[in-house]
């Protein structure tokens, strides 16, 4: 950590005196505290590589959302950074307001940009309107996690675990049984609606198609009739995720559905039990047909004229999502990087040895994209669904047809209208 | 007269800042709510009354409005109450009384960002000291109490998550904060009455300490009543850290601590939705001010010592 | 001297009983003040056991007041490649040091006494000429005036910020010192403290001084502001807690510089919401922020009672 300070220090005392050989890029992520690490590891790599280009850490973002009200914020204020990491499903946002910009133009000046291991999935996430705009750093998706001693006393193993959401509701009967008051946490409440998307695109339904909410089809009804039935059938607490999180490591919790992120805080902080990750459940035997991703993804935001500025802001933003730079978000966070290249070939031992980080791995077939809503309204119809979300855990709601009607007029109406 | 016009130069750099710092930003926010402009925006539509309309009709501010309420009255008379209980408490104290003083103002000087995440932690279900604490007076008489009982079965409530406990448990935390504030102001108070009251009233026959309060202490109070009563009006109304600690993300169980400051942040920087944040803004500062009028009328009326 | 004072108070004191019973009312009213002493206490009581524990220890609620005290393992230190024996760490001792390492704190907490010390003075040079115009001065529309101060009282600052930042934006002057003390240089609780004081300041002295051919502006700066120190000192914690303590404000126009964060945005760098928050440096900087709070109340508590005293607020 000394060595960040100190080059943060020494690219602040030295950067305006430098400043004719050497170029400075300004580059923001968000929580400080998991990324921290991650960067430190590849500064030195990325300076090695570049020797003439300066790296300028700015002030960290507490959260996504507190990074993308600060990129917009510093739009309005001409305060830009060159570089920043943003939410996957923030990225609309900033590509809606005309801030980040495409990256189509160097995408076409690399010569072999397919071989340094982007597939289209991946970049499937940051491409909007035929463009890609942000390139994704790291990923996540939901995994389920298991205490293993408190699975026992219900007679599960490693090899029974639920594979569909029924088995879940029957593990939790079995472990009520069996004398566990709290058999579950499922993480409804990640962002407010990662977890309903996960149930859509379980069944391989986009939750938006253009400015159309698809909750008001057949497969909305069944994805909330699924969360009823988990919260009634489990008995589920109303808890919120730093709760959560500690009832899951003071072995309270038998079964944690959430972000396969948390793989390194739960394995820090839990007690002295086995935890196994295992595969998100699905609808049905064959378990679910897609996954939103979570995470960040690099943007360009430079306000820069400067030609040799922008290159620099992309050759740092090519060097952390791909190859050694890209193998280092797994190395020290519970995330995936975004690049093939450096998941099967860089990180296979490392997998190996950490068996509760490789579920969701095997799981990235699955990828699917982590949607916005568009428009001004955006994170306001997020929040609906969140408020919805959670009156069905509390119990406010008990009737999913009539929830469905209400919550998808409700968004709709906030969403723009389709052309 | 020396100086006549000095008031000019005394009164005016604060007129300036004042009207630069505090009152044009909220002639921006009037001007901006009648509008549905969001920042990073080029520009904005007119939309006249819209968001107005909309905050006198949609159920999200009906919990708004029922949430800051349930706080304001709880926690304005409970601090106030605490503030003075404390105050008379330690005052009549031979030693020790400092020491109380620091104990109770402490929660006033620690960073409520750090004290939430602590409370977040006191208060959890499970393992959390609060419910750990009642676990353990499980199996004992306590449990001739259905609640307790019912706690003993299950699990006793999630303070925090709980809709029907949500704002009160943000209320006690409020009250743990707040009246440590009006205990200095009142000891402050009764540092100033006259002794030569108490003789007064005791020749008068005032003899127990029930009739030296009653005829001497409170009436003296007044004063400190008045503006402890008008500053915890306006601080609990614009309660903002706790709730934007706890519930980052929509305001509580189904929005039941949904308080307007928090409205406020969540609709203009969380949503980037400034004509609906301004439209509240302007609503908020017509409540307090209505309150403030409302509150000192009947204060003025009931009273002659202000 | 507060012994003498009190003993003769305590006849006096409106709660106090008669003299046989006195030890046990005594007694009782310290059970009272025990009992609530401890209800506020528990927060901090947890605040500095976290500060001393091992993350296992905190999550799981673990370990008592002190924690084993059991090293651990710094996840930190072994991603950066180092080997397991390496990085075991001593619970108390990793969340001290990273507090102090990770969050430059000493810098912080300087950023924080250069900001509340610059807020405070600036607040003084504005209001106590104001407030002494609106308590001695007799000019048209002194009453408008005070009415806006009044008005001004109730205005939250959550929602100017977003027209306080474009305007600050504006004349470019986000990420800097600039930006965390001008919103505040006006205080209008400072205006109306101070004018609720001033009104008792008998009108005679300030005749006097203006018999002796003092102008208006020595009279503020020469007699006025020697008598309100005490009024100064109380209105000076209101102030020093309020900004010392600030988190919203600093995290909105402090987005480009650490350098200039002060000590509350330092508990942000532990944050990591649903991927784990660090609890225990997070705790260990809380610890340390309040600290400097607690000396400066107690080292001023007397005086600042007795300045709210000679305050209006009575």
């Amino acid at each position: 950590m000394k060595k960040l300070t100190t080059a943060m220090a020494l690219a602040l005392l030295a950067g305006p005196v430098l400043a004719e050989d050497k170029i400075v890029i300004e580059f923001a992520y968000p929580y400080s505290h998991l990324f921290d690490v991650t960067y430190e590891k590849i500064l030195p790599k990325f300076y090695e590589a570049h020797p003439n280009i300066e790296v300028k850490m700015r002030a960290t973002y507490e959260s996504y959302e507190d990074g993308t009200n600060t990129i917009l914020r510093e739009a309005v204020a001409g305060t830009l950074p060159d570089v920043t990491m943003q939410g996957l499903n923030r990225q609309a946002i900033l590509v809606e307001k005309g801030i980040a910009k495409s990256l189509e133009p160097f995408i076409a000046e690399e010569a072999d940009f397919a071989k340094d291991g982007y597939h289209k999935a991946m970049l499937d996430l940051g491409t909007f309107d035929g463009d890609v705009h942000g390139l994704p750093f790291s990923i996540s998706l939901p995994v389920g996690y298991y205490n293993m001693e408190t699975m026992a006393k219900a007679g599960y193993t490693t090899e029974n675990l639920p594979t569909t959401w029924e088995d879940v509701i029957q593990a939790c009967v079995d472990l009520k049984e069996a004398g566990v008051d709290n058999p579950v946490f499922w993480g409804w409440n990640i962002t407010g609606n990662w977890f309903l998307q996960a149930l859509m695109w379980s069944q391989d339904k986009p939750t938006v198609m253009g400015t159309d909410f698809t909750l008001d089809e057949p497969e909305g009804l069944t994805a909330l009739n699924t969360m009823h039935d988990i919260f009634r059938g489990c008995d589920m607490q109303n808890l919120e995720w730093k709760a959560a999180l500690a009832s899951f490591a003071a072995g309270d919790v038998g079964m944690m559905f959430w972000s396969t992120s948390a793989v390194g805080a739960v394995e820090r902080s839990m007690g002295d039990f086995t935890l196994v990750t295992n595969e998100f459940p699905g609808l049905t035997n064959n378990g679910p047909m897609g996954l939103p991703a979570g995470g960040n993804s690099a943007m360009l935001v430079s306000t820069s004229e400067d030609p040799a500025e922008l290159d620099a802001a992309w050759k740092w933003l090519k060097f952390i999502t791909s190859g050694e730079g890209a193998a280092d978000v797994a190395r020290t966070t519970g995330y995936m990087p975004p690049n093939q290249a450096a998941n099967e070939i860089i990180l296979a031992d490392f997998y190996a040895e950490n068996p509760t980080k490789a579920t969701a791995v095997r799981q990235l077939p699955l990828l699917r994209e982590w949607q916005a809503y568009p428009g001004d309204n955006g994170l306001a119809a997020t929040q609906v669904i969140y408020d919805a979300l959670e009156g069905i855990v509390t119990g406010e709601f008990d009737d999913m047809e009539e929830l469905q009607q209400e919550l998808s007029e409700e968004v709709q109406d906030l969403l723009p209208t389709g052309s | 007269m020396p100086g006549s016009r000095a008031y000019l130069w005394f009164i005016g750099p604060a007129l300036i800042l004042m009207f630069l710092i505090l009152l044009l930003p909220i002639g921006i926010a009037g001007a901006l709510s009648v509008t549905d402009y969001s920042l990073g925006n080029t520009s904005a539509n007119f939309v006249g009354a819209e968001n107005y309309e909309r905050i006198f009709t949609r159920t999200t501010y009906e919990k708004m409005f029922g949430a800051t309420f349930r706080y304001v009255f709880v926690v304005v008379p409970l601090t106030v109450f605490l503030g003075l209980g404390a105050a008379l408490l330690i005052h009549s104290l031979t030693r020790f009384g400092d020491l109380y003083k620091t104990i109770y103002f402490l929660p006033v000087m620690a960073a409520l960002i750090a004290m939430a995440i602590v409370w977040e932690f006191a208060f959890h279900p499970t393992i959390g000291i609060i419910n750990a604490t009642l676990e353990r007076g499980c199996g004992t008489w306590l449990e001739a109490w259905n609640w307790y009982a019912a706690g003993c079965e299950r699990t006793f409530p999630l303070w925090l998550t709980d809709r029907d406990y949500a704002i009160w448990t943000v209320a006690f935390i409020g009250v743990w904060q707040g009246f440590g504030f009006n205990m200095v102001l009142y000891l402050a108070g009764l540092t100033s009455i006259p002794r030569s009251l108490y003789d007064a009233a005791g020749m008068d026959g005032a003899q127990s300490g029930w009739d030296r309060f009653r005829l001497v202490t409170w009436p003296m109070l007044g004063p400190t009543t008045v503006f402890v009563v008008t500053i915890s009006f306006i601080r609990s109304f614009q309660v903002f850290d706790t709730v934007e600690a706890f519930y980052p993300q929509g305001g509580g169980p189904s929005k039941s601590v949904y308080v307007m400051m928090f409205a406020i942040y969540e609709k203009a920087i969380q949503q980037n939705l400034m004509g609906i944040g301004a439209a509240i803004t302007v609503v908020f500062l017509g409540f307090v001010m209505f309150l403030t009028i409302l509150q000192r009328w009947l204060v003025e009326r009931r009273t002659h010592y202000v | 001297m507060s012994d003498l004072t009190r003993s003769t108070d305590r006849s006096y004191a409106p709660t106090d009983g008669l003299v046989l019973r006195f030890s046990t009312r005594e007694a009782m009213k310290h059970a009272v003040l025990i009992l609530g002493a401890m209800v506020v206490l528990l927060p901090f009581y947890v605040m500095v056991s976290y500060s001393l524990k091992a993350p296992a220890e905190i999550m799981q609620q673990t370990g008592g007041f002190l924690g084993s005290q059991e090293p651990f393992r710094d996840d930190f230190c072994i991603k950066l490649g180092n080997a397991v024996e390496d990085c075991m760490v001593n619970p108390i001792v990793y969340n001290y040091t990273t507090a102090f390492e990770k969050a430059p704190l000493v810098r912080y907490l300087l950023n924080g006494v250069i900001v509340t010390v610059s807020i405070f003075l600036i607040q003084v040079i504005v209001a106590l000429p104001c407030a002494y115009a609106l308590a001695k001065l007799k000019f048209w529309g002194r009453e408008a005036v005070f009415g806006l101060v009044l008005f001004c009282l109730l205005i939250p600052v959550h929602a100017i910020a977003l027209p306080l930042y474009i305007m600050l934006a504006k004349l470019g002057l986000t990420n800097s010192y600039a930006a965390l003390i001008i919103p505040w240089t006006i205080s209008v609780f400072g205006i109306f403290l101070m004018r609720q004081f001033f009104m008792t300041v008998p009108d005679d002295l300030i005749d006097a001084a203006r018999m002796d051919g003092m102008s208006e502006y020595s009279i503020v700066w020469n007699v006025m502001l020697p008598t309100a120190i005490p009024a100064l000192m109380a209105f000076g914690i209101f102030s020093v807690v309020a900004h010392w303590n600030d988190y919203f404000w600093p995290r909105i126009v402090i987005t480009g510089n650490r350098d200039l964060f002060t000590p509350p945005l330092g508990l942000r760098e532990f944050k990591g919401d649903a991927d784990g928050d660090n609890f225990g440096p997070m705790m260990a900087t809380a610890c340390i922020i309040v600290t400097p709070l607690i000396v400066a109340f107690l080292l001023a508590q007397r005086r600042f009672i007795e300045g709210i005293t000679l305050s209006g607020m009575k």
